[in-house]
C-alpha cells in the first residue's frame, strides 16, 4: 500500500502536529478544519495552525520547507478533495456523533482502498464503526499519536474485527518507516495501553503524594530519576501537558472502565486541582500550575505549590534521606527506606506495577508491548515489567502478600520463573502468559547494537569506545562516554578500527554509531579544562593534533566510513560527520559546530571541511568570499541545525547523505549505505581551496565590529571571531591567486585553537558550560 | 551653460522591500529594462535619437553585473546604435549618470540620453558577493569601510539629532508618502513591472499606520544606546528608475514635454564617518554655480538615507521642511541604492511642473563620504 497523499481533519494541537509530521516525511497533506467566518478566510483555522507551528518551540516542522507540503482547507469547500488522498486521519473533538457525522461525509467522497483512521484516545473502535457501512469498517482503524507527534515515538494502533489486514500492515509499515514511530498494537480497551497505565500512575502518584505528605518537589524527585521517569516527575508532567487535561482523561476512563477495575479505588475529589484550573493555573500554557515562575520585582523565581494550603513558595531542593542514598542503593534502597520518600515510592510502584501485571493481557499482546508503550509514549526509561525485574518479581510478590494485598497471577508466574525478561543464548526474551519465554520481535530492517552486544564480544574495547562486528563485513565504532564525548581513547579505538578493516579480507566498511541519547556532544571539555588549569598546554595541543590525525586517517582510509548520528552531534561530534564519506542521519539529529560558544574554534578539521562544502556548493555565488562568509557565520554564531533536514540545509550534511526516521532502523540503513559505497571505493582527494587571505579577514573583522557596536557580540566573541577569521581566510600569507592546502588550514586551526584556549575568558566559558550546561556570554 | 539641457521624462518601477517584497524574484536587469521601455513609451521619444544609455548601480555584479547598461539596452529593444555605460558612485550613481549626460551634451557629444538606475538589494547584497577590503587601509583609515548605520549615529551625535526628532521625521515621511499614494500622485511615475503572469504596480515600503509611539518602541539597529533604528533608516529596497535628458532643442524638435531644465550640478567629498552630511557642501557648491540662494529654492528632494542625516542637512543648509520631499522620502518609499538619484532628480523636476514652481534642488549623501546635488529650474 502506498501513502502518497494524506489528509488530517481537525487543526487543533494534535491534528496540526500530525499533519506537520506527515509533511516532515515528505508527504503532501491537506489540513482541514471547520470553516471560519471571522474575516480570516474560510481556511482560517488551518492557516492559523500552520502559522503557529512555524513559530512553535519545540518545532513541529523539521524544516521550513516541510510547511509548504501542508495545504490548509476547510471541511465544507475541500471535502471532495479527500478523494485525492490515500489516508485520512480524523482528529476532531471526542464526540461520537460529531465523528460519525464526519465519517459519513468522508465515506461519500473517499477513494476505493483509502484508509480512514481516528486519533481518538477515549472512544472505542467498536462504537466508532457502529452503524457505519461494511466498506468503512474494513478500511478503518485507530491510530493514536502522542503529543507532540514529531517527538513522541509511540503510535498505538487499534484494529477492529472488520479491519482488513492489509490496512493494518500498510499503515503500520508506513508509520514505522516513514514517520519513525514505534508501533504498539493495542486491544480495543479504554485508554488503550500507555494512557491506561499512565493515567493510573498519575492519579495514584498524586493521591499518594498528598497522603504521604510529600511536597511537590519531593514527589517529583522520587517519581523522576530513581524510577527512570523524566525529571519532570509527576507534577512537572501535569504542568507540561496541562492540568485541565487531567479531569477530562479521568472522567473518560472512569466512565469506561468496569466497576471492579482498581482505577476506581485511587480516584477521589481533588479540590486543589479544580481550584487551580478555575483560576487559570492550567500549567505551562497558563499562568503556571504546580510550579510557577514568579516574575515579580523583575526576578525569575521558580515556585512550587503547597499541596495542603495551595500557597506558592520558592521551590526547594528535596532533602529526603531516601533520595540521598543515590545510585549505589538503587531502586531497592529507595523502596526499602522507611522515610516518607521510600514509603511513597513503594506505595505508588506496588499499585502501578500490580495494575500493569493484572491488565496486560486485556490491553496488549505482551508485557514487552506494555513496556514499549510506556517507554515510547511516556519516555520512561524502564517499562513497568522492567521495573518489576529491577526490584525482583519475587520481592514484590512477597511484599504484597505480607501487606495482605493480592498478587496478580502474572506477577506470581514471573516470581516463579525468575523475571519478566531473560537473556537466552545471547537473545533477550520476555515472559508470556503461559510462563514460557519468547524472543523480542525485531521488524525487518531493524538492527540494534544492543542485540549485537548481547550476543557477541567486542573486537576491541576501552573505557571510551568499542568496536563491534555488525555483520556482512561492516564494523561499528561505538562511543560510550558520558554524552559520548570524544577523547584520546576514542581516537585509539578509531585507529584500531582503521587498521582492522585495512588489514582484513573480511571487513570492508566502518559505521560510527551508538545507541545513547546523543551521537556525541563534542570533545571532552573537562579534560581540556583540567589540562589548561594545570598549564599542560602541550597536552592540549597534543589532543588537538591527535584528533586531526585520527580524523584524517579516517577520511583517507581505503574503505568507506559512514557516520550515523541521532540526537546531538556537536563540535567534535559534528566533525566526525564532516570527515566521513557519508552520513546516514536519524531525522532527530541536532548538528552544529558550537566551539565558539566555549571560546574556541573547530580544530579537528571542522573549519576546512565546512569551507570545502560551501566552496563546492553550486548554489552559492562564485569568488573567494562566499564560502568564507558562510562558514564564518555558521561557526561564529555556533548555529545548531535542529533536525537532519536543517543540517542538510545548513551544509553539515551533503545532498547525498540520507535520513532515517525510525531510530531502530538507523544502524541497518547506515550499514547498507556503507556497503553500497564499498563497491569500487576510492578515498577522497585532499582539499585545496582558493581563499582571500588578509583582505577577507579584514572584511570579516568589519562585520564583527558592527555586531559589537550593536551589542549583539561581546568583546570575547570578537576575539574568537578574529581567531576564526584567521583560519577561514587562509591565514596571513594566503592570496586568491594561490590555493591553500588542507594541511595548511589544519595548522591554522591548531594555532587558532591554542591561541584561544590560553585566554581567561575562554576558560571561564568552558568552566561555565561544564557546570551549568549552558553557554557563558562574556 | 552654453546649451539648455532638460529633463524630458521620468519613470520608475514600484519600490518594494528587498527579500520580502514583490520584486524579490525579478532580475534587476529585467526590471530596469521594463522601466526604460516604459519611459520610451510614455515620452514617445524616437529611440534612434538616443546617444547613450547610462545606468547607475551601486553594486554592479551578479545579475546587475557585466556592463548592465548595455544588457538593459538589449532587453529594452533599444536600437543597437544606442550605446550603454554603467556608472558607480554608490547612492549617487544615477544622479551621476545625469551629470555625465549633461556634461556630454555640453561638449557636443550627443543630444539625448537615457539616464537610469537600478538596484536589487534582494539579489545582490550590499557590499557585493566578494567584499575584500584593503587590510592596510583598514588599519590606517578604518572610516574608509565604516558601516552606513554607524555614520548615521555619528551624524546624530555630532549634530545632536535626538531620537524623538528622528522618529517624528520618519512618521512625517510615511504620512506624506501615504497621502501621495492615496491621492494617486505616485501612479503617474510608476511603470508596472510584469513578472510572469502578474504585475507589480504599487510601492510596497510605505506604512500608512506608522506612529511615533510604534517607532519609539524599536531598538537601536546599529549601536547599543544609539538613536538610529530600522524605523528611521531607509529600508533595503528593490527598484529601478530612468529619466530622459536632452537638449531643449531636441525636446522641441521631437515634441517632448520637458519637466525642468538642469541649471547646475556638483559633487563634494566629506569625512566618510559622517557621510550623511555630504549633501551640505555639494548643495552649496551647486547653488553657487546656479547663482541662487537656498531661500530661492521652492522644491527640495533630499534623499532620506537616515532621518538623522536628513535633519542634520536640513539644519546646516537652512532648508524649509515644508518644501522638502512633498510626496515622502526614502524612509517611506525605499532606497534602491543605484536607482535613487534618478528618482529624486526626476521627481524634483516633475514636482516643479506639478506645483508650478521655479527652482528645485535634488541632493543625496553617498557612502564613503560624498554628496551630490543638482539644481533644476522650471522649463
Amino acid at each position: 500500500m502506498k501513502i502518497e497523499r494524506a489528509a488530517v481533519i481537525g487543526a487543533g494541537v494534535m491534528g496540526s502536529g500530525i499533519a506537520a509530521h506527515l509533511a516532515n516525511a515528505g508527504v503532501p497533506v491537506m489540513l482541514l478544519d471547520i470553516p471560519t467566518d471571522n474575516g480570516a478566510g474560510r481556511n482560517g483555522r488551518a492557516e492559523g495552525a500552520i502559522q503557529r507551528m512555524l513559530k512553535a518551540d519545540p518545532a513541529p516542522f523539521m524544516s521550513k520547507r516541510a510547511a509548504k507540503l501542508v495545504t490548509p482547507g476547510n471541511t465544507e469547500d475541500d471535502l471532495a478533495r479527500l478523494s485525492e488522498t490515500d489516508w485520512i486521519i480524523e482528529v476532531v473533538v471526542e464526540d461520537l456523533a460529531v465523528k460519525q457525522d464526519l465519517y459519513n461525509k468522508i465515506e461519500a467522497v473517499r477513494r476505493e482502498g483509502s484508509i480512514v483512521s481516528s486519533n481518538t484516545s477515549t472512544l472505542p473502535l467498536a462504537k466508532l464503526i457502529d452503524g457505519m457501512t461494511e466498506r468503512f469498517a474494513r478500511d478503518f482503524l485507530i491510530t493514536h499519536f502522542f503529543n507532540p507527534p514529531r517527538y513522541m515515538r509511540l503510535l498505538e494502533i487499534v484494529a477492529g474485527g472488520h479491519t482488513r489486514p492489509e490496512a493494518v500492515s500498510g499503515i503500520s509499515d508506513f508509520c514505522d518507516r516513514r514517520l519513525g514511530k514505534g508501533i504498539v498494537m493495542c486491544r480495543d480497551t479504554p485508554g488503550f495501553v500507555a494512557n491506561r497505565i499512565g493515567s493510573f500512575w498519575l492519579q495514584c502518584a498524586a493521591i499518594e503524594a498528598i497522603d504521604h505528605k510529600l511536597s511537590v518537589e519531593e514527589a517529583d524527585a522520587v517519581m523522576g530519576r530513581p524510577l527512570g521517569i523524566p525529571k519532570t516527575g509527576l507534577f512537572g508532567l501535569l504542568d507540561l501537558v496541562g492540568l485541565d487535561l487531567m479531569p477530562k482523561v479521568d472522567a473518560s476512563l472512569a466512565g469506561a472502565l468496569p466497576q471492579d477495575d482498581a482505577y476506581h479505588g485511587i480516584r477521589r475529589p481533588w479540590p486543589l486541582l479544580d481550584k487551580l484550573i478555575a483560576e487559570g493555573y492550567t500549567g505551562r500554557k497558563g499562568k503556571g500550575g504546580f510550579y510557577r515562575l514568579n516574575k515579580d520585582d523583575g526576578g525569575r523565581v521558580k515556585e512550587a505549590i503547597d499541596l495542603t494550603t495551595g500557597n506558592y513558595a520558592p521551590a526547594a531542593k528535596p532533602a529526603l534521606e531516601s533520595l540521598q542514598l543515590g545510585k549505589a542503593a538503587g531502586l531497592m534502597g529507595l523502596v526499602e527506606h522507611g522515610d516518607r520518600g521510600g514509603r511513597y515510592a513503594w506505595a505508588v510502584l506496588s499499585q502501578v506495577l500490580s495494575y500493569a501485571a493484572t491488565h496486560v493481557q486485556e490491553i496488549a499482546d505482551t508485557v514487552w508491548d506494555v513496556d514499549r508503550a510506556m517507554q515510547l509514549g511516556y519516555a520512561w526509561k524502564y517499562g513497568p515489567f522492567e521495573l518489576i525485574d529491577r526490584l525482583g518479581a519475587a520481592y514484590i510478590a512477597e511484599r504484597l502478600k505480607a501487606e495482605g494485598k493480592d498478587v496478580p497471577a502474572l506477577l506470581a508466574t514471573a516470581a516463579k520463573a525468575g523475571a519478566f525478561y531473560r537473556v537466552h543464548e545471547g537473545r533477550k526474551q520476555f515472559l508470556t502468559a503461559t510462563g514460557d519465554y519468547a524472543e523480542i520481535p525485531r521488524a525487518d530492517g531493524c538492527l540494534l547494537l544492543e542485540d549485537i552486544k548481547r550476543a557477541s564480544q567486542a573486537i576491541k574495547k576501552n573505557g571510551s569506545a568499542s568496536l563491534w562486528d555488525i555483520g556482512d563485513g561492516v564494523i561499528c565504532l561505538e562511543v560510550h562516554t558520558k554524552l559520548n564525548t570524544i577523547d584520546t581513547d576514542v581516537f585509539a579505538i578509531l585507529d584500531t578500527a582503521i587498521k582492522t578493516v585495512e588489514k582484513s579480507e573480511e571487513y570492508k566498511a566502518l559505521v560510527i554509531y551508538n545507541e545513547g541519547t546523543h551521537f556525541s556532544a563534542g570533545a571532552n571539555l573537562g579534560l581540556a579544562l583540567f589540562a589548561a588549569n594545570t598549564g599542560l598546554w602541550p597536552m592540549i595541543e597534543g589532543m588537538v593534533e591527535q584528533g586531526q590525525k585520527a580524523y584524517r586517517r579516517m577520511k583517507y582510509a581505503e574503505f568507506p566510513v559512514v557516520a550515523a548520528p541521532s540526537g546531538l552531534a556537536l563540535g567534535g561530534g559534528c566533525e566526525i560527520l564532516l570527515n566521513s564519506d557519508a552520513v546516514q542521519a536519524h531525522a532527530e539529529s541536532y548538528v552544529g559546530l558550537v566551539e565558539a560558544g566555549v571560546g574556541v574554534i573547530p580544530a579537528w578539521g571542522g573549519c576546512v571541511e565546512l569551507l570545502h562544502r560551501f566552496a563546492q556548493d553550486p548554489k552559492r555565488p562564485r569568488g573567494p568570499m562566499p564560502p568564507v562568509v558562510s562558514a564564518f557565520e555558521t561557526i561564529g554564531m555556533a548555529k545548531v541545525a535542529k533536525s537532519a533536514f536543517e543540517a542538510q540545509e545548513t551544509g553539515f550534511l551533503r545532498a547525498g547523505d540520507e535520513i532515517t526516521f525510525n531510530r531502530e532502523r538507523l544502524l541497518a540503513d547506515a550499514k547498507a549505505k556503507a556497503l553500497s559505497l564499498a563497491e569500487g571505493y576510492a578515498p577522497p582527494e585532499p582539499i585545496e581551496l582558493t581563499l582571500p587571505g588578509p583582505s577577507g579577514k579584514t572584511t570579516l573583522a568589519f562585520a564583527v565590529r558592527d555586531l559589537l557596536a550593536k551589542g549583539v557580540a561581546t568583546p570575547h566573541d570578537e576575539a574568537v571571531a578574529d581567531a576564526l577569521a584567521d583560519v577561514l581566510s587562509g591565514g596571513p600569507k594566503a592570496d586568491m591567486t594561490a590555493p591553500v592546502s588542507e594541511k595548511e588550514i589544519l595548522a591554522l586551526e591548531r594555532a587558532a585553537f591554542m591561541k584561544m584556549v590560553r585566554t581567561e575568558p575562554t576558560l571561564a566559558r568552558m568552566e561555565h558550560t561544564l557546570t551549568t550546561g549552558k553557554p557563558l556570554r562574556n | 551653460m552654453q546649451r539648455n539641457i532638460v529633463i524630458a521624462g521620468y519613470a520608475r518601477s514600484p519600490f518594494q522591500f528587498a527579500h520580502k517584497g514583490a520584486l524579490t524574484k525579478v532580475r534587476p536587469d529585467e526590471m530596469a529594462a521594463q522601466v526604460v521601455r516604459g519611459l520610451l513609451d510614455r515620452t514617445g521619444v524616437d529611440p534612434a535619437g538616443i546617444e547613450d544609455l547610462i545606468v547607475g548601480c551601486a553594486f554592479p555584479e551578479g545579475e546587475q553585473g557585466l556592463n548592465v547598461a548595455r544588457l538593459i539596452g538589449f532587453l529594452a529593444d533599444l536600437p543597437l546604435g544606442v550605446a550603454g555605460m554603467t556608472v558607480n558612485r554608490f547612492c549617487g550613481s544615477s544622479m551621476q549618470a545625469m551629470h555625465i549626460a549633461a556634461g556630454a551634451i555640453q561638449m557636443n557629444a550627443g543630444e539625448a540620453f537615457i539616464c537610469a538606475g537600478v538596484e536589487s538589494m534582494s539579489r545582490v547584497p550590499m557590499a557585493g558577493f566578494n567584499p575584500m577590503l584593503h587590510p592596510d587601509l583598514a588599519e590606517r583609515f578604518p572610516a574608509a569601510y565604516i558601516s552606513m548605520g554607524e555614520t548615521a549615529e555619528n551624524v546624530a551625535d555630532k549634530y545632536q539629532i535626538d531620537r524623538t526628532r528622528q522618529d517624528a521625521f520618519a512618521v512625517e515621511s510615511h504620512r506624506r508618502a501615504t497621502a501621495a499614494q492615496s491621492a494617486g500622485k505616485l501612479s503617474d511615475e510608476i511603470v508596472p513591472i510584469r513578472q510572469g503572469n502578474h504585475t507589480i504596480d504599487t510601492d510596497g515600503c510605505v506604512r500608512a499606520d506608522t506612529t511615533a509611539e510604534a517607532l519609539a518602541g524599536l531598538k537601536p539597529a546599529f549601536k547599543t544606546g544609539g538613536t538610529v533604528t530600522a524605523g528611521t533608516a531607509s529600508p533595503l529596497t528593490d527598484g529601478a528608475s530612468a529619466v530622459l535628458v536632452t537638449t531643449e532643442d531636441f525636446a522641441k524638435a521631437n515634441g517632448l514635454a520637458p519637466l525642468a531644465r538642469i541649471r547646475a550640478v556638483a559633487v563634494a567629498g566629506c569625512g566618510p564617518e559622517i557621510m550623511g552630511i555630504g549633501p551640505v557642501v555639494a548643495s552649496q557648491k551647486a547653488l553657487v554655480r546656479a547663482g541662487v540662494k537656498v531661500s530661492d529654492i521652492d522644491i527640495v528632494e533630499l534623499n532620506e538615507a537616515f532621518a538623522a542625516q536628513s535633519l542634520a542637512c536640513i539644519a546646516e543648509l537652512g532648508l524649509d521642511p515644508d518644501r522638502i520631499n512633498l510626496d515622502g522620502g526614502a524612509i517611506a518609499l525605499g532606497h534602491p541604492l543605484g536607482a535613487t538619484g534618478a528618482r529624486i532628480t526626476g521627481k524634483a523636476a516633475a514636482l516643479l511642473k506639478r506645483e508650478g514652481k521655479s527652482l528645485a534642488l535634488a541632493t543625496q549623501c553617498i557612502g564613503g563620504g560624498q554628496g551630490i546635488a543638482t539644481v533644476l529650474e522650471a522649463a
